[in-house]
């Protein structure tokens, strides 16, 4: 499946990129889709089969799977 | 850890930004029509200057005037973004450094004469001299990305009270209420004596007001940035945000070649000579607008952008507007804007200044990151 991960900085998912090329997770980074957030920041999009197990930095803010109407989040950091 | 916390559903964006990018050309040039000087129905930077004239910042007689189009644009942002429950009170990102970025973003809007929305607009309206300033313009965000891919990136946000993120949508309010209510607490160019300028020329306050909502709202909705426009599409192949900024081009193009065959007035000009609120140093164009391409992408979008931002309570985006003032301010008191005669010696130095200290906020922050990462 499609996961979005949104962060609280560029410089956030471009760390997050760099961890899943490491661990073999194919993953790419994008503009946030609008729906997700209203800020025009960079997300990460990651194809995996196990969301859980991706890595809740203190950089991410959400995370959130694509279906094929919309997305459903499953995970926001406290304070976001 | 919070499953399944919310569904959202995607919507159309390529559409939506197209039509509000159309929506906003054709609002541009009725401004015009209604008053507002030549290819500046829309100017976050002339707005933000004449704004910094009328509360007697700086004492350039023909840019003073309290621009509603500029409260607009913050109201605009923070109702819609209140309505749909995405006003969000956040900062703490770098705030001083944003500060900075402001104020040199402006430095550079004045040394072209316009920020990027007025940069389309001039270009819409024939001013060939905008085409340079688009040149620099690519190639200051070109710079910006440079630094985005070698891992530049400002401190993280955080939520704050509601207080603090709707301090500038309560200013704006303020503002409003003294232009209707006690005018003669500010300072107008058409109130001095031999004051020649953009600042004589506006259209009436409700329907400046009223342009300024509606761009605000739209601008929120979709996220329309003229520097994310060109920085999705170098760096991630996305036009999206693009499209917003064509559509802006092409409506306000189209609507300028209207009015001039419909009207007495002349709305379209292909020339670079003779162009309103403009001058004919492509150098200096080319290089006001590549500082101002090159610090928006360190900030994050453009000065349209950021106040979209602050009306929805970022107070980063809120303390960049305050650097776009200050930028005006002392742009003005010290001799750096350029007039219709050209670039002046002492804005030349302070471009240069400007693109130096916004590579240096380049490098600090990436030396801080790689830091962090240890």
């Amino acid at each position: 499946m499609i996961c979005i991960a949104t962060f609280f900085s560029h410089f956030g998912a471009m760390r997050c990129k760099k961890q899943c090329d490491e661990t073999g997770i194919t993953a790419k980074m994008m503009p946030v889709p609008r729906i997700l957030s209203s800020s025009c920041g960079t997300c990460v999009r990651i194809e995996t089969e196990d969301p859980e197990s991706l890595p809740r930095t203190e950089e991410m803010e959400q995370l959130a799977i694509e279906q094929s109407n919309g997305y459903q989040i499953i995970w926001k950091a406290e304070n976001s | 850890m919070i499953p399944g916390v919310c569904i959202v559903t995607k919507s159309n964006e390529k559409l939506t930004i197209i039509i509000a990018g159309l929506i906003i050309g054709v609002i541009s040039t009725v401004l015009v029509l209604l008053g507002n000087p030549k290819n500046m129905g829309f100017c976050i930077a002339c707005f933000i200057r004449d704004t910094a004239g009328a509360l007697k910042l700086h004492g350039a007689k023909g840019v003073m005037y309290l621009r509603p189009e500029i409260i607009g644009i913050i109201l605009g942002s923070f109702l819609l973004s209140f309505g749909k429950k995405e006003f969000s009170p956040r900062g703490g990102s770098s705030p001083m450094t944003r500060l900075v970025l402001g104020f040199f973003a402006m430095v550079g809007c004045l040394m072209f004469l316009g920020c990027p929305f007025r940069m389309i607009l001039r270009i819409a309206g024939g001013d060939l001299n905008a085409i340079l300033g688009l040149v620099g313009f690519a190639a200051g965000i070109g710079c910006g990305i440079l630094y985005l891919k070698r891992g530049y990136s400002l401190k993280r946000t955080y939520r704050l009270p509601v207080s603090e993120g709707s301090a500038l949508p309560v200013i704006a309010v303020a503002l409003l209420i003294i232009l209707i209510a006690i005018p003669s607490l500010l300072n107008f160019s058409e109130l001095i004596e031999d004051a020649k300028g953009p600042g004589l020329m506006h259209a009436a306050i409700w329907v400046s007001l009223l342009a300024g909502l509606i761009v605000g709202g739209l601008a929120q909705h979709t996220r329309l940035c003229m520097v994310g426009g060109i920085r999705d599409a170098i760096l991630f192949k996305e036009f999206k945000l693009l499209l917003g900024f064509v559509a802006i081009l092409i409506s306000a193009l189209i609507m300028n070649l209207i009015l001039s065959a419909a009207t007495s007035g002349t709305y379209f000009t292909l020339a670079f000579e003779g162009q309103p609120v403009a001058h004919m140093d492509g150098l200096w164009n080319a290089l006001g607008m590549l500082l101002v391409g090159f610090a928006c992408v360190l900030l994050g979008g453009c000065p349209l952008r950021q106040l979209v931002l602050a009306g929805e309570g970022n107070t980063d985006s809120a303390l960049t507007v305050v650097g776009l003032l200050l930028g005006a301010a002392f742009a003005h008191n010290f001799g750096l804007a350029s007039s219709a005669d050209g670039p002046t010696g002492n804005g030349k130095i302070a471009v240069i200044i400007g693109i130096v200290v916004v590579i240096i906020i380049g490098e600090f922050n990436i030396a801080r990151n790689k830091q962090a990462t240890k």
